[in-house]
């Protein structure tokens, strides 16, 4: 094998820093808080939330994958963090849901007060 | 490795800033379920294949349904115009959010992680399960996690019935009954 193929082989079976998951977590988390703070929309709002979750999640299971001293307890976490976004998801929409109800509405500039 | 990578990591953050900058909302629901269906994909590269499950069972699946279940009960039609999905705190916010991502990124490349190798942490879904319940090395804290989680999705469950119930009388069909009558 020539020793430019084995370089380019050698390129893409190299192994992927820890870094690379940390800083593609770390945009993922910015482009949702990014998100969440400039649409109108109630459920657009919500949806950004969940970005920002899973973001946290891929970082915690880099570490796990990646540290030694971690002992696979990252996953472990991001089992429960999983269990907690799916009941804020549930809870969340049946809020937008009350509240397009009473104002027909989603719109977040315009809920400013909270008894309808 | 370095090629699905880079195709994940493109899919993730591609489909996330189209969950931002879609003006339709069943649009921005798909993109958000394709970003989650790349995360899946890493947690597989991160040698995680019972998390890629329940990442595909759970978000990609169950979430996004009910997100344009959501969708369907609130939304008006598309919105043609930019300016109306997105409030005046525009360029604030993405200077805000900017300097966020650059500080965590810049932040988590200096740190010195000492010796990491990928694989180093346990893979077995074994000892995944014994981590969850607290048992063998995992800290114990974790059984108490378990439980509370279980009682948290219990209350979230009851919690979205009651609030999203309609009221007797005060509910839409009244609102529409008037509507069609004047």
């Amino acid at each position: 094998m020539p020793p430019q193929l084995q370089q380019g082989v050698d390129f893409l079976n190299a192994e992927i820093p820890l870094e690379f998951y940390l800083v593609v977590g770390a945009i993922m988390f910015a482009i949702g808080a990014w998100g969440a703070l400039i649409r109108r929309n109630a459920v657009v709002v919500f949806m950004c939330v969940e970005l920002m979750i899973n973001a946290v999640n891929l970082s915690l299971v880099a570490f796990s994958d990646y540290l030694p001293q971690a002992n696979g307890e990252g996953t472990s976490y991001a089992i429960l963090v999983i269990a907690i976004a799916a009941a804020e998801i549930a809870v969340g929409l049946a809020i937008v849901l009350a509240v397009f109800r009473s104002r027909r509405t989603v719109n977040v500039d315009e809920i400013n007060t909270m008894k309808g | 490795m370095i090629v699905a990578f880079g195709f994940l990591a493109g899919m993730v953050l591609v489909s996330a800033f189209g969950v931002v900058v879609s003006r339709n909302v069943v649009h921005s629901a798909l993109f958000m379920s394709v970003s989650f269906l790349g995360v899946a994909g890493f947690f597989v590269m991160l040698n995680a294949p019972a998390l890629a499950a329940f990442q595909v069972l759970i978000y990609v699946g169950a979430v996004t349904v009910v997100i344009l279940f959501g969708i369907m009960f609130t939304q008006k039609p598309q919105v043609r115009r930019f300016a109306t999905i997105i409030n005046r705190q525009f360029w604030a916010s993405l200077v805000v959010a900017l300097g966020i991502g650059a500080f965590v990124a810049v932040i988590v490349s200096i740190e010195d992680w000492g010796d990491t190798k990928s694989g180093a942490g346990s893979t077995s879904v074994r000892d995944l399960g014994r981590n969850l319940l607290g048992v063998g090395q995992a800290p114990e804290i974790f059984s108490l996690l378990f439980e509370v989680a279980s009682v948290l999705l219990l209350v979230a469950v009851v919690a979205a019935i009651v609030v999203s119930r309609r009221k007797a009388g005060a509910g839409e069909d009244s609102q529409v009954a008037e509507r069609v009558e004047s």
